[in-house]
C-alpha cells in the first residue's frame, strides 16, 4: 500500500496489454453507488476519442500506467452520469472540511494504491488542502519526480481524510445519483453550520438548506447573518421554507418573516401548519424592538396548584427550545401570572412538592416595553427568562437570555 | 401620473440599494496615475485626445459589466472562478503578477498622497505613515456597509475636477466638438500621440479593478434578480468617471496647452503646480485636493482587494471577520502591501521608477490573461446559465479586449 497523488496520475501515459502507449489520463472516476472510495474508471484521451478504462485492469502504476486491456474492452466515454470525476468535481473546487468546520479549496487528492492479485486497487483516502499539494502541482514536469518527492516529504502535510469531506453539489438530481449528502455537516453544531454556510456562494447555501434535516436547518438558520438568512429563505421554494420556519422558535420565525416582503412571507405562512402559523402571525403584529417582538410563545406554565410531578410530565411533552425551560411559570385565577419556579428548584425538590411552595416572585414586563428596558431588567434581576404579560396581566410569552444577547450584539 | 411616479420611485430606490460596487470601482480608476495621464494628455495635445473618452467609456462599461454580472450570477469572486475553471498553475501565475503590479500601484497611490499634501507644506514623513495607518485601520475596523459609504463619499469628491475644469474657462464648443469627431490621421502617425492614447487606455482598464468589482458585488449580496439595477450602477459609474477624466483633460488643455506648457513633469502634483499661474489659486487647490482624495481612495482599496483575490484564488483563509491567526496569509499580505508600499517612499533616493516599470510590465503580462479569462467565463453556459454574453455583446467585448491587450503590450514594449 502506498500513496499516490491525483496530480501525479493525470496526464500519465496509459499502456494497453501489448505495452503500447495508447493515450493519457484525463480524469479519474469514482462510482459512489458501487463503492464510496474506489476508483472505478480512468478516463483516457486516446488519439480519436475518450474511453473509460476500468480501474480493475490496472496492472501497475509508475511513470506510465500498465493495463491488461485494449480498445475492445474500453468503452467510449459519453457522459459522467452517476460518476464523481476527481479532477472536474474535486480538484480546485471548494469542499466542506467537517472536522475543521470550514470551507476549503482542494489542492490535490491523495489516493492509496494496494496491489491485489497482480492488479492495483486505487482508493481515495484524503484531499490535500495545504502547501504540499500546491507545490507538487506547480513543480510538476519542471522538477524531476524523484527530487520532487524528496522535497515534498519535507513539507508538513495538510490533508482532510475522505470521511470528513462533504462535497458541494448544487444540482439536486446529480446529488442523489452520487449519493452526496451533507452527512458530516448536519452532525455539526447549528452555530458551526451557520458559519460554514456564510462562507459558501449562494447556490451552495441553497443546496445545503434544501438537503439537510428541517430541524437542523431551522436551528442553523437562526444563527445566520440576517441578510444572508433573508436571501436563503427567498431562494427556497415556499413549501420547503415553510417546513423549516415551522421548526424555528416562533420569535425567530416571526423576525425572519418580518424581514421578507409581504407577498413572500404570505406564501410561506400559507404553507405552514395552522398552529404554527397562528403563533407566528400573532408575533408578527408586534413591533420588532419591543418585548413582544422579542418574545417566544413556547414556554411552560402551570396552575399554581400543581406539584413537581406535573411539571416533569409537562416537560416531556414540551416541544419548544430547552432554554425556555429555565423557569417554569405559575398562573392563578383568570390565567394571571402569579409566580415563577427556577428549573433548579424543581430538579432538587421531591416529586410531590407543591409548586406554590417553591415559587418566587415572577419578574415581568408589559408587551410594549422597549428592548433596551428588557435588557436592563435581565441585568438588574440576573434573569434567565423574563415573562411578558398582556393588559390583563396574563402571560403572553417569555424572553430568554440568549435572545437578549443576540439583541445586544446586533444593536448598532 | 401617480403610477408613473410610483414606478419611478421604486426604480430609484432599487438603484440606490445596489449602487456602490460599480460606481466605486469605476471611480478608483481615476487614481494618482490616471490623473497624471489625463493632465499630461491635455497639456501635451490639447483637446485633440478628447475623442478617446467615448470609446474608453464603452470599453470600460463592457469589461466592468462582465465582472459585475459574473459576481451576481455565480456569487463567487473572479479569482475563485479562475481557479475552478483554469487550474492551479495559471491561477498562481496570475496571482503573483497581480501582486507585483498592484504593489507598484500602491506605491504610486502613496506617492500621490505624499506629493499632494506636500503642496500644502506637510512633510511626507508625517503624511505617509499617517495615511498608511488610516488605511489599515479603516479597512480592518470597518464593515462593508460603512466602508462603502466612505468610498461613495470619496467618489463624490471627484467633483473637484469638474469645478476645476469650469474654472479653467475652456472653449466649450471646441472641446465638445473634439469629443465627438474622429481623430485626425496626422495625429495618429505621431509617435508621442499614439503613446498617449495607449497610456489613456492602459490607465482605464486594469486587472485589479475586475477582481475588486466582482468581489464587492458578491459581498454586497447582489443577486441576478437585482442585476438590472446593478448594471446601471456600472454604467453610471463609468460615465461619471470619464466625465471627470474629460474635465481634467479640458482643464489642462485650456490652460497649459494653450499657453505652450506642454510638459508638466512627472506627477499629478506637478500638474496642480503648473496650473497655478494659469488657472488660478482655486483650480490649483482643487487639483491638489482631488489628487489627495483619489490617491487615498485607491490606496484604501488596492491592498485589501489584492489580499482577497490572492487568498481566494490560492485557497488561503481570508476575510476581515477572521482573526489574525486564523487567516495569517491574508492579514500579512494586506499589511505588507501597505507597509512596504508606503515605506519605500520614505527611503531617500530610492529609484521608484524601477518599481513603476516593473509594475507596468507585470500589468501588461497579467491583463491579457484576466480579460481573456473573463470572456471565456462569461461565455461558459454551465457557469452563467442563461446569462452568458449575447452575440452582439461578444463582438464588442472581443474587440475591446483585443485592442486593450495590444495597446497594453505595446506600452510594455515601448517602455523606456
Amino acid at each position: 500500500m502506498s500513496f499516490v497523488a491525483l496530480s501525479e496520475l493525470l496526464g500519465a501515459n496509459v499502456r494497453d496489454v501489448d505495452g503500447t502507449a495508447r493515450g493519457r489520463v484525463r480524469d479519474m472516476a469514482v462510482a459512489p453507488q458501487d463503492h464510496p472510495t474506489r476508483i472505478a474508471y480512468l478516463i483516457v484521451r486516446l488519439a480519436d476519442v475518450e474511453r473509460l478504462v476500468p480501474a480493475g485492469s490496472i496492472k501497475a502504476l509508475g511513470p506510465s500506467i500498465r493495463t491488461d486491456g485494449d480498445d475492445s474492452t474500453w468503452e467510449r466515454y459519453a457522459a459522467s452520469d452517476g460518476m464523481l470525476l476527481l479532477k472536474r468535481d474535486l480538484l480546485d473546487q471548494q469542499i466542506i472540511d467537517v472536522h475543521g468546520r470550514k470551507v476549503v479549496r482542494v489542492n490535490d487528492v491523495e489516493l492509496d494504491s494496494t496491489p491485489v492479485n497482480s492488479h492495483v486497487l486505487l482508493n481515495v483516502v484524503a484531499v490535500d488542502v495545504g502547501a504540499r499539494g500546491a507545490i507538487r502541482r506547480l513543480a510538476k514536469g519542471v522538477v524531476p519526480t524523484f527530487t520532487m518527492r524528496a522535497l515534498l516529504e519535507r513539507i508538513p502535510p495538510r490533508v482532510i481524510p475522505w470521511q470528513y469531506v462533504d462535497l458541494l453539489e448544487t444540482d439536486p438530481a446529480r446529488r442523489v445519483k452520487l449519493k452526496i449528502a451533507y452527512e458530516g455537516l448536519s452532525k455539526l453544531h447549528p452555530a458551526d453550520i451557520a458559519d460554514i454556510v456564510e462562507d459558501l456562494p449562494p447556490a451552495e447555501r441553497e443546496a445545503v438548506f434544501e438537503t439537510i434535516d428541517e430541524e437542523v436547518a431551522a436551528e442553523a438558520l437562526e444563527e445566520i447573518d440576517p441578510d444572508i438568512k433573508k436571501s436563503i429563505v427567498e431562494s427556497l421554494d415556499s413549501e420547503r421554507a415553510a417546513d423549516i420556519v415551522e421548526e424555528m422558535d416562533p420569535d425567530a420565525a416571526a423576525d425572519l418573516l418580518g424581514d421578507l416582503t409581504e407577498a413572500r412571507s404570505g406564501q410561506i405562512l400559507k404553507e405552514m401548519e395552522p398552529e404554527e402559523r397562528q403563533e407566528v402571525t400573532q408575533l408578527l403584529e408586534f413591533h420588532e424592538h419591543t418585548a413582544a417582538g422579542r418574545m417566544t410563545t413556547e414556554f411552560l406554565s402551570l396552575p399554581e396548584t400543581s406539584v413537581v410531578d406535573d411539571v416533569i410530565e409537562a416537560m416531556k411533552k414540551f416541544e419548544g427550545g430547552y432554554e425556555a425551560l429555565a423557569t417554569i411559570y405559575l398562573t392563578g385565577p383568570a390565567q394571571r401570572l402569579v409566580g415563577a419556579v427556577p428549573l433548579v428548584k424543581i430538579a432538587t425538590a421531591s416529586p410531590a412538592a407543591q409548586l406554590s411552595d417553591l415559587s418566587e416572585r415572577a419578574v415581568s414586563c408589559p408587551a410594549d416595553t422597549p428592548q433596551d428596558e428588557v435588557a436592563a431588567l435581565f441585568d438588574k434581576y440576573n434573569l434567565l427568562t423574563l415573562a411578558v404579560i398582556d393588559e390583563h396581566e396574563r402571560l403572553a410569552g417569555i424572553i430568554t437570555a440568549d435572545d437578549v444577547i443576540t439583541m445586544l450584539r446586533h444593536r448598532k | 401620473m401617480l403610477t408613473f411616479l410610483r414606478t419611478w420611485r421604486g426604480r430609484i430606490a432599487l438603484l440606490l440599494a445596489v449602487i456602490g460596487p460599480g460606481f466605486i470601482t469605476a471611480n478608483v480608476d481615476n487614481d494618482a496615475g490616471g490623473i497624471f495621464t489625463y493632465s499630461q494628455a491635455g497639456a501635451q495635445f490639447g483637446y485633440s485626445l478628447l475623442w478617446t473618452m467615448i470609446p474608453i467609456t464603452i470599453a470600460l462599461v463592457v469589461v466592468q459589466e462582465m465582472a459585475s454580472r459574473m459576481g451576481a450570477v455565480t456569487g463567487k469572486g473572479l479569482s475563485d472562478l479562475i481557479r475552478e475553471e483554469f487550474g492551479f498553475r495559471l491561477t498562481f501565475f496570475v496571482m503573483v503578477t497581480l501582486v507585483v503590479t498592484n504593489f507598484g500601484n500602491v506605491v504610486a497611490e502613496f506617492a500621490g498622497i505624499a506629493s499632494s499634501l506636500e503642496l500644502f507644506g506637510i512633510s511626507r514623513f508625517i503624511v505617509v505613515p499617517c495615511a498608511a495607518a488610516l488605511v489599515w485601520l479603516m479597512v480592518v475596523r470597518g464593515t462593508y456597509d460603512s466602508i462603502e459609504k466612505i468610498f461613495l463619499t470619496a467618489s463624490a469628491f471627484y467633483v473637484c475636477y469638474i469645478i476645476a475644469g469650469v474654472l479653467a474657462h475652456p472653449d466649450w464648443k471646441a472641446a465638445a466638438f473634439a469629443t465627438v469627431t474622429r481623430p485626425q490621421a496626422a495625429g495618429i502617425r505621431n509617435y508621442g500621440y499614439l503613446y498617449m492614447v495607449i497610456g489613456l487606455v492602459g490607465t482605464s482598464i486594469s486587472p485589479w479593478m475586475q477582481f475588486y468589482l466582482q468581489a464587492s458585488v458578491v459581498e454586497k449580496g447582489v443577486t441576478i434578480r437585482q442585476y438590472a439595477a446593478s448594471r446601471w450602477d456600472v454604467i453610471l459609474g463609468c460615465i461619471f468617471t470619464d466625465v471627470v477624466a474629460w474635465f481634467i483633460i479640458v482643464a489642462c488643455a485650456a490652460t497649459l496647452y494653450a499657453s505652450g506648457r506642454h510638459d508638466i513633469g512627472t506627477s499629478g502634483a506637478d500638474a496642480a503646480v503648473a496650473l497655478r499661474p494659469l488657472a488660478g489659486e482655486y483650480a490649483y487647490l482643487l487639483f491638489a485636493a482631488g489628487l489627495f482624495n483619489a490617491s487615498l481612495f485607491a490606496a484604501s482599496i488596492l491592498p485589501i482587494s489584492t489580499a482577497y483575490a490572492v487568498c481566494e484564488g490560492l485557497g488561503f483563509e481570508s476575510g476581515l471577520d477572521k482573526k489574525f491567526h486564523e487567516a495569517p496569509v491574508f492579514y500579512w499580505l494586506y499589511t505588507l502591501l501597505i507597509v512596504f508600499g508606503a515605506g519605500v517612499l520614505l527611503v531617500p533616493r530610492l529609484p521608484l521608477v524601477y518599481v513603476s516599470v516593473l509594475s507596468q510590465v507585470a500589468n501588461g503580462v497579467v491583463l491579457p490573461f484576466v480579460l481573456i479569462f473573463m470572456l471565456l467565463l462569461t461565455n461558459d453556459a454551465e457557469l452563467m446559465g442563461e446569462h452568458t454574453n449575447s452575440r452582439g455583446f461578444n463582438v464588442i467585448a472581443w474587440i475591446t479586449v483585443a485592442v486593450t491587450v495590444v495597446m497594453t503590450l505595446a506600452m510594455v514594449l515601448t517602455q523606456k
